[in-house]
């Protein structure tokens, strides 16, 4: 027979609850019953170590059910179990039944014999009896115990919730962020939302940085409540938001900055590639705004004066939004932060108890900046700037000045951060480089400074303390800082910075012409591409083809696997924009590219598991999709397709099948070359065994290096490891050796270095695809070989 | 070793408690059951009277005192504080380090979270210590004091943000819209408790 015992607040409460129990039952057929109760006999409360004991007492192998009453009981009781034997916590069961009705079904039901699960279901439908006879139809039997305070409880009004899965690329970031407070901005309704994933939130959707700050990445599940009379409205505007991901549907590809891979640069300047070297005298901002001068007013002053910065701040900044062309998103994500009615509270009730208004800005931004910089995404935290940088602006405006404008005399600027609003204020004329002292490599501010053709070094925390006019030099391509340079380093730097110079000016005069060895070999200089963007900056700056088309990229803002359809328009208009060859890529999800529509299930290291077309062995209709695709394609443009991550020749026989079977659906089946790339040292060191399988090689010397290393490039503290040395050359090398005369292309960063071309075709290569704006610099190269 | 910084943190705590039980029952009557400041003070005059300079190690003493609170203080209160100080016993550092404290600190707030089930923002005292290692790990690299003052701050930041909340967990939730504008009781003596760390643990 189970055992029974009672948690109550009250003694006095469990003992009569338990005497009218045991009245139903004789005496010889009642079942072992203990009471937990109350501290001592009149005060109130639980303890979870007498309930313990208790459990103890009556146990059996048949088992113990616990019956309580509401609040501390339900806790001190899942604790007992924690403190008694785990074997006998197994075979308790806590109730959710109401006390009396329950113990009365309890104790009736257990002196049969039954079992605990029977006991158990009884006591749950204790209330049936009161609920049939008073003819109340809101709480069916075994649901709504007394003490379920989630669904009794008349504060949840909220409503049903509806859930959206996250698409965009880095998750819901400020910029979406921002789109979705705004889209919903006018309405009478309450918006909680919840990072389902994570279990964060709610977060009120009138806040920018609330909504932020639940860490929504792509594939988190996102849920919305809506209240208030204007519910229905709302969730239908959330709904089309979603639909549209939050406004970042189809721009993935234009809006998704890589550090690896710089979106290409719109610079009509030929010689402003982001690679040149600069020499010029530091000026140092971003200094702390000095407020020891401000003289606070009353209450109301402050209030007033604080209202003015902000009015002057969101003029500047939606000036900036209207002049600030792809990069105005962030302009707009910065609008709406200013206008965070969290943000507003908590400066009015600061200002409103005495404090002065320079005091309530760097307290409530620094909480809103230390919000984003206690995330983990890297991407994420770095939108911590932007409050850094509206923080400052604020300062100023309260300060009664404005940014000082960099001096007309050229100069390299020195900023901890480089934060988007001055990045865009920039003037490429005067501002020929930047140096960030702590920022990180996918900040705004670098992605617009890039975008404008001006060289940034960032995390130089050597630049830190560096006073202003000190002389410094700064070479992109390897990263070089040169502080206070001596004269005859000067000379070095002026020397490197002209032929630089006109190298790229020189190089660009050549750039569609094809490029020859000194010996007269003709090495393909292509174009790295993950959107049509890219496919024109190809053209634009002279591309032999495509080495490399980035598909997950590409196709990452697409929650379904596009069909072959989708896939064939895109890659048709690529080859198309580019007039050249193009070498379509197959999914490489996985590792740091996850895609929306494969399913990944958290792997313990993912750069070493399901990765490229070892996941196209779980999804063969996806990649048998893809290559109808790309068999579609190459029937109107000239394509070649290569396998990611490919380790054994297994693979490769396989996804040959599978191509085999795609081109027998087709009456005349275009031509269409074979590649593998190579990423994993054994498909170098087996590369003998991979040629007779294949049209031709890539070597991706990212990730050939990042595995022969052991080496993550984004660690900081590590990544010099991977630096280019014998160990990849010899990869290489074995690569080009097994290929014979098939062409071996490299599409890693390596093949962006003009400095590196020449060991590059010295070790055979016979392709280089690289960033779109190098182009004419790499090819520059190879005719130097 | 023996367990003197964390003996005055439960020493200074208890006395935090004490004065202002009225006060902490005071909240609770307006939106709970007026027993939050009298239960506290009752657990806590138990672990004050434990002689921390007898256990080992901080660990073990913080332990015991989450036990002591567990059968001393009655309400939904003695297994949430038993169990944030057991397991922050159970991870103390064997050598004390802002980071090792926070790790302890982050494995109680783990605890209580499990235990109650409550989220930011169901006006807990969840909604206090959140923020407040969040703070703490934001300042971790200054020291211990700098992170405990930081965390404080944080802490009493998150305590005066229930204020407005609508309780969804506890006694509170029975009284929705109404638990409004009164400010957390458990979310007030968790401050207490990190305002303690502040001036006894570094």
């Amino acid at each position: 027979m189970i055992g029974i015992v009672v948690v109550s607040h009250s003694r006095a409460l469990a003992e009569a609850a338990v005497g009218l129990a045991e009245e139903m039952v004789a005496a010889d057929a009642r079942p072992a019953i203990r009471v937990a109760a109350g501290l001592d006999e009149t005060t109130f409360g639980t303890d979870a170590t007498a309930i313990a004991e208790a459990v103890t007492a009556v146990d059996s192998t048949d088992g113990v059910l616990v019956l309580l009453d509401l609040g501390s009981a339900i806790l001190s009781a899942e604790m007992a179990l924690e403190f008694v034997d785990p074997e006998t916590a197994e075979r308790v069961r806590i109730s959710p039944a109401p006390l009396v009705e329950g113990l009365v079904a309890a104790v009736v039901t257990a002196s049969t014999g039954a079992t605990l699960t029977e006991v158990a279901a009884e006591a749950e439908g204790g209330l049936a009896a009161k609920v049939e006879h008073l003819g109340e139809t809101t709480a069916p039997p075994g649901e709504a115990p007394s003490g379920a305070p989630d669904t009794a409880s008349p504060g949840a009004v909220e409503g049903p919730a509806t859930e959206v899965v996250v698409r965009n690329p880095h998750g819901l970031h400020a910029r979406p962020a921002a789109a979705l407070v705004s889209g919903l901005r006018g309405l009478d309704a309450t918006v909680l939302l919840r990072n389902v994933t994570l279990g964060k939130g709610p977060a009120d959707a009138r806040s920018v940085g609330k909504v932020a700050t639940l860490g929504l990445l792509p594939g988190h599940t996102l849920s919305a409540t809506f209240s208030g009379p204007d519910a229905d409205a709302a969730r239908e505007r959330f709904l089309g938001l979603a639909a549209t991901d939050f406004g970042e549907s189809g721009v993935a590809t234009a809006d998704v900055p890589t550090p690896a891979e710089p979106g290409p640069s719109s610079t009509a300047d030929p010689s402003r590639t982001g690679r040149q070297v600069v020499l010029a005298p530091a000026l140092v901002r971003g200094a702390a705004v000095d407020t020891a001068s401000y003289s606070p007013g009353t209450a109301t002053d402050e209030k007033g004066r604080l209202e003015s910065a902000f009015a002057a701040v969101a003029a500047h900044v939606t000036e900036l939004a209207a002049t600030a062309g792809p990069q105005r998103g962030i302009f707009e994500a910065q609008e709406a932060l200013l206008g965070d009615p969290y943000l507003a509270d908590g400066l009015a009730a600061d200002t409103a108890s005495g404090s002065p208004a320079t005091d309530a800005v760097r307290t409530r931004f620094a909480a809103v900046a230390a919000d984003f910089d206690a995330l983990t995404d890297p991407y994420l935290r770095e939108r911590g700037q932007d409050i850094r940088s509206l923080e400052r602006q604020v300062l100023l405006a309260l300060m009664g000045t404005t940014e000082q404008a960099p001096s007309d005399t050229p100069h390299i600027l020195v900023v901890d951060e480089l934060d988007a609003a001055t990045a865009a204020g920039l003037d490429p004329a005067t501002t020929l480089g930047v140096v960030t002292t702590t920022g990180g490599a996918t900040g705004h501010g670098v992605i617009v400074a890039s975008s404008r053709g001006i060289p940034v070094l960032t995390g130089r925390s050597e630049a830190q303390g560096v006073a202003e006019g000190t002389l410094l030099g700064i070479d992109p391509g390897p990263g070089t800082l040169w502080l206070a340079p001596d004269a005859a380093t000067q000379d070095t730097i002026r020397g490197l910075a002209e032929s630089r110079n006109s190298e790229a000016t020189a190089a660009a005069t050549r750039a569609h012409d094809p490029a020859l060895t000194t010996e007269g070999r003709r090495v393909l200089v292509e174009a790295n591409i993950a959107s049509l963007a890219d496919a024109t900056a190809g053209a634009t700056a002279g591309a032999d083809g495509s080495g490399l088309v980035r598909t997950e990229i590409l196709f990452a803002h697409h929650v379904t696997g596009p069909n072959a359809a989708t896939q064939a328009a895109a890659l048709v208009e690529i080859g198309k924009a580019l007039g050249a060859p193009i070498t379509v890529r197959t999914w490489d999800p996985g590792g740091d590219k996850p895609l929306a529509f494969l399913e990944t299930d958290g792997e313990a290291n993912p750069m070493l598991g399901e990765r490229g077309l070892r996941a196209m062995r779980r999804y063969p209709d996806v990649f048998a999709e893809q290559l109808r695709g790309i068999v579609a394609a190459a029937r109107e443009v000239p394509v070649r397709v290569m396998f990611p991550m490919v380790t054994d020749p297994d693979e490769v026989v396989w996804a040959r099948s599978v191509l085999t079977d795609v081109l027998a659906e087709h009456p005349d089946p275009p031509s269409l070359e074979v590649g593998i790339m190579v990423e994993v040292p054994a498909a170098a060191l087996r590369a003998d065994e991979f040629a007779p399988l294949v049209d031709f090689a890539s070597i991706g010397t990212n990730d050939l290096a990042q595995y022969t290393t052991a080496v993550d490039r984004g660690n900081g503290r590590v990544a010099a490891l991977s630096r280019p040395s014998s160990a990849i050359w010899a990869l290489i090398f074995m690569t080009c050796t097994a290929f014979g005369d098939k062409p071996v292309a490299v599409c890693g960063d390596l093949a962006s270095d003009p400095d590196l071309t020449a060991t590059l075709v010295g070790l055979g290569v016979s392709e280089l695809s690289v960033r779109p704006p190098v182009v004419a610099l790499v090819k520059e190269a190879v005719r130097r070989v | 070793m023996g367990a003197d910084k964390a003996g005055a943190w439960m020493a200074d705590f208890a006395a935090q408690i004490h004065d202002n039980a009225d006060m902490l029952t005071d909240l609770d009557r307006q939106i709970g059951d007026a027993d939050h400041g009298s239960n506290m003070d009752r657990g806590m005059k138990a672990v004050a009277a434990l002689a921390a300079a007898d256990f080992p190690d901080s660990g073990a003493f913080l332990k015991k005192a989450g036990m002591t609170l567990v059968s001393t203080v009655g309400g939904a209160s003695g297994p949430l504080y038993g169990t944030f100080l057991m397991r922050v016993g159970g991870a103390w550092p064997v050598e004390d380090s802002a980071e090792g404290i926070g790790v302890a600190l982050r494995a109680g707030l783990e605890g209580i979270i499990q235990r109650g089930k409550a989220e930011v923002g169901d006006k807990t005292m969840v909604d206090a210590l959140t923020p407040a290692l969040v703070a703490y790990d934001a300042a971790a690299g200054e020291g211990t004091q700098a992170a405990l003052d930081a965390a404080a701050k944080a802490c009493a930041e998150g305590r005066d943000g229930t204020t407005p909340l609508v309780a969804r967990k506890g006694r509170a939730s029975y009284l929705g819209e109404r638990s409004a504008g009164t400010q957390d009781p458990g979310a007030t003596s968790v401050t207490m408790l990190i305002e303690a760390a502040a001036r006894t643990l570094a």
